[in-house]
């Protein structure tokens, strides 16, 4: 009895998942082995693994991959990295924190797409800032959109800019839950600053840095908006990422069967890295 | 009290009457002045016909994927369309949209004044009328007339060339002249567009047909890779990497209007209505009354344009065409382009009222009577995108111009497969 009014009671909330989340994944499931196209929006003849096949031919995917692996390597690693110094530095006694807080916020604040019309400008290769003041110092500017050695890196840069915000402000509140007693037992023990950090706060902290790799690298492989807005995957293909590549079989292609094997490809990518993460970062604690 | 009741019944069907009766028409429109100037004239139809009209008004990268979604609907929001020529071959190709041609013919409408080039671009699609001619934006050459009438630029220029400098006719020409301006006058030669896209699409088609190229013949046999094409690379290229301004491979329309109106360059291969915005002197004033339109060199540009249709799935077809027939009448076309709109039909274009307000459109008529039209099908975003890719990449020095105009070849051979057009 107990258990059919619990049910009853979960009911609602299930149904609402798997009209939400449930559904949505299945039919794109099934659209990924469909010739569905939006000239021809049926699913029938079914394509079985074509689109999935054709996307490993297709030496402009791979390189897409290749370019997501990349780019979501860089940018988490940066806003891990520099997040991570953040915090260390707002978790130190200081006047005056909150408005640093404050600032560490704003870009977290920003639409993607805002970000990058203002990263735009900062490093136009004529009217930039950027620019002008390099030249000031007597240095030529590279051409950071526009060279496709350092297209990549550029957009990695920006995408870390406002990236870090979230990280260092989570990686802070870890920091703050931290018990203190075993840093104060290292203290009693002569430990230095290095090495409290290096042998007690960094493994202590594992936890929250797991959370943060796994959201981060969610996010960063679905890359989107800074591609559309700064390069539109070029130049050539050298800021090509995999959701930009999608949303073009989609749209421009208007061949939802292949864009929807695309994006289950991209699941499957996203998962077995949180499964890695799972693995290496929580398995031990 | 119950004639009173009489009369608030009365009053209450009259005023639900009322609203059925009144038919209000929608339509997804750009946010451009095009927009804003039929919006001004709105009353004048609405007076005429008791027929509202409402335009949501979105910047043009979110139009294609909004009318997309409301044309797969059992019923369309919007009951009349703005086509733009690259979705001209998408949507009736799919089936989204009303034959014309009945509509044209039962209500005696005159088809004889628009421009063949335009009712080929945005009209007809496989013979079939789908559309009616709407605004042009041919693409053309934009040159500062101030550099090219430089004493000391002419004496190095015939001292180096052994002729005249001028407005270049052939697309070897305006390559050369671009490169000498880049290295003598301290500008660039040419303001570029080369992102990879819609941008470097559009810009390098002209190089095609300004070569004398094209993308496919009539039969949809794909001729890009031919000599023409790969000539009108290999000078693409030549003119991006020497001639044009720091940026160009990531440039897009604003960066080169921008280069252009602060007088940091020669030229730009554009659409013709750049020139007004340049020539204005309040916006641009270094390079205001300096600026001047030419046909491509080569004699062909590039032609663009868009049209109007009424979707399958609208509620209100009658009324939809009732509109483009206002809204195209030769009064109305008169207004619009003494307002500054971008007529498609040849009497709005040689009017003397226009003429005197606008001189400048001589030149836009010959631009048309020469422009050519890209492949228009069921992929042509898509070709913009594979072609773009692999000029992007010669451009960049990735692939050379032989191996790019092959593969853009190759992939342009492919879409017109997938649309059925080759087998």
């Amino acid at each position: 009895m107990r258990a059919r009014v619990g049910a009853s009671f979960a009911a609602p909330g299930v149904l609402v998942l798997l009209l939400v989340v449930a559904f949505p994944l299945l039919y794109a499931l099934a659209l990924s082995f469909s010739s569905y196209t939006f000239l021809k929006p049926t699913l029938a003849p079914w394509v079985g693994l074509a689109h999935y096949l054709e996307a490993f031919r297709d030496p402009y995917f791979l390189n897409s991959l290749r370019l997501t692996a990349l780019y979501a390597f860089l940018t988490v690693g940066l806003s891990l990295l520099i997040g991570l110094a953040i915090a260390v530095l707002l978790f130190q006694p200081a006047p005056g924190k909150e408005f640093f807080y404050a600032v560490i916020s704003v870009p977290m604040l920003i639409a993607p797409v805002g970000v990058a019309l203002i990263w735009k400008m900062i490093l136009h290769p004529e009217l930039g800032i950027v620019t002008y003041l390099l030249g000031r110092l007597g240095f030529s500017a590279p051409d950071f959109f526009g060279d496709p050695r350092y297209a990549l890196f550029t957009l990695a840069l920006v995408d870390t800019w406002q990236q870090v915000s979230f990280v260092a402000l989570v990686l802070l509140a870890g920091l703050r839950s931290l018990p203190k007693e075993p840093l104060e037992a290292a203290l009693v023990d002569g430990a230095s600053f290095p090495q409290r950090f290096l042998h007690v706060t960094l493994p202590l902290l594992r936890p929250v840095i797991g959370v943060v790799l796994i959201l981060q690298t969610i996010a960063e492989l679905r890359t989107y908006d800074l591609v559309y807005v700064l390069t539109r995957g070029g130049p050539g293909a050298a800021t090509d990422l995999l959701a930009y590549f999608i949303y073009r079989k989609a749209f421009l292609g208007l061949d939802l069967g292949g864009a929807s094997a695309l994006a289950y490809l991209l699941l499957l990518l996203t998962l077995a890295l949180v499964v890695f993460y799972y693995r290496r970062v929580f398995a031990e604690i | 009290m119950k004639g009173t009741r009489w009369f608030l019944a009365a009053v209450l069907a009259l005023g639900l009457g009322l609203a059925q009766a009144q038919v209000v028409l929608r339509a997804l429109m750009e946010d451009v002045p095009e927009t804003h100037i039929i919006e001004k004239l709105l009353p004048d139809f609405e007076k005429k016909t008791g027929i509202k009209v409402e335009f949501e008004v979105v910047q043009y990268g979110a139009m294609h994927d909004k009318l997309v979604s409301q044309l797969l609907a059992p019923e369309s929001a919007y009951d009349f369309l703005e086509v733009d020529f690259l979705w001209a071959g998408e949507f009736p190709a799919a089936g989204w949209l009303e034959p014309l041609m009945p509509y044209v013919k039962k209500s005696g409408f005159d088809l004889s004044p628009y421009l063949p080039s335009m009712l080929d671009l945005v009209g007809y699609y496989n013979g079939k009328l789908y559309m009616i001619p709407m605004y042009n934006y041919a693409m053309g050459l934009i040159y500062r007339t101030d550099l090219l009438a430089d004493p000391t630029l002419k004496a190095k220029y015939r001292e180096r060339f052994g002729k005249e400098l001028a407005v270049p006719t052939t697309l070897e020409d305006y390559v050369q002249t671009s490169v000498f301006m880049k290295q003598n006058a301290g500008v660039a030669g040419a303001a570029m567009q080369g992102q990879r896209g819609d941008p470097n699409f559009m810009e390098f088609s002209n190089y095609v047909f300004g070569a004398g190229g094209d993308f496919a013949d009539k039969n949809w046999h794909v001729t890009l890779d031919g000599p023409a094409g790969e000539k009108a690379l290999r000078l693409y290229v030549k003119n991006i990497r020497e001639a044009a301004q720091k940026g160009a491979l990531n440039a897009n329309l604003d960066d080169t209007y921008r280069e252009m109106c602060q007088g940091r360059a020669w030229s730009m291969i554009t659409y013709w209505w750049m020139l007004p915005q340049l020539d204005d002197a309040q916006k641009c004033p270094k390079v205001a009354g300096k600026v001047k339109l030419a046909v491509m060199p080569g004699g062909h540009g590039v032609n663009g344009g868009w049209g109007w249709a009424i979707p399958r799935n609208s509620a209100h077809k009658e009324e939809a065409w009732k509109f483009i027939q206002w809204v195209e009448s030769k009064e109305i076309v008169k207004k619009r382009a003494l307002m500054g709109h971008a007529p498609t039909r040849r009497d709005a274009l040689t009017d003397p009222d226009v003429l005197a307000k606008y001189p400048y459109y001589a030149q836009v008529l010959k631009i048309l009577e020469g422009a050519k039209k890209v492949p228009i099908f069921a992929y042509t975003a898509e070709m913009e995108d594979v072609v773009g890719r692999e000029v992007s990449l010669a451009a960049t020095g990735q692939k050379d111009v032989k191996t790019a105009i092959r593969d853009a070849a190759k992939g342009l051979y492919g879409l017109f497969k997938k649309a059925g057009l080759v087998k």
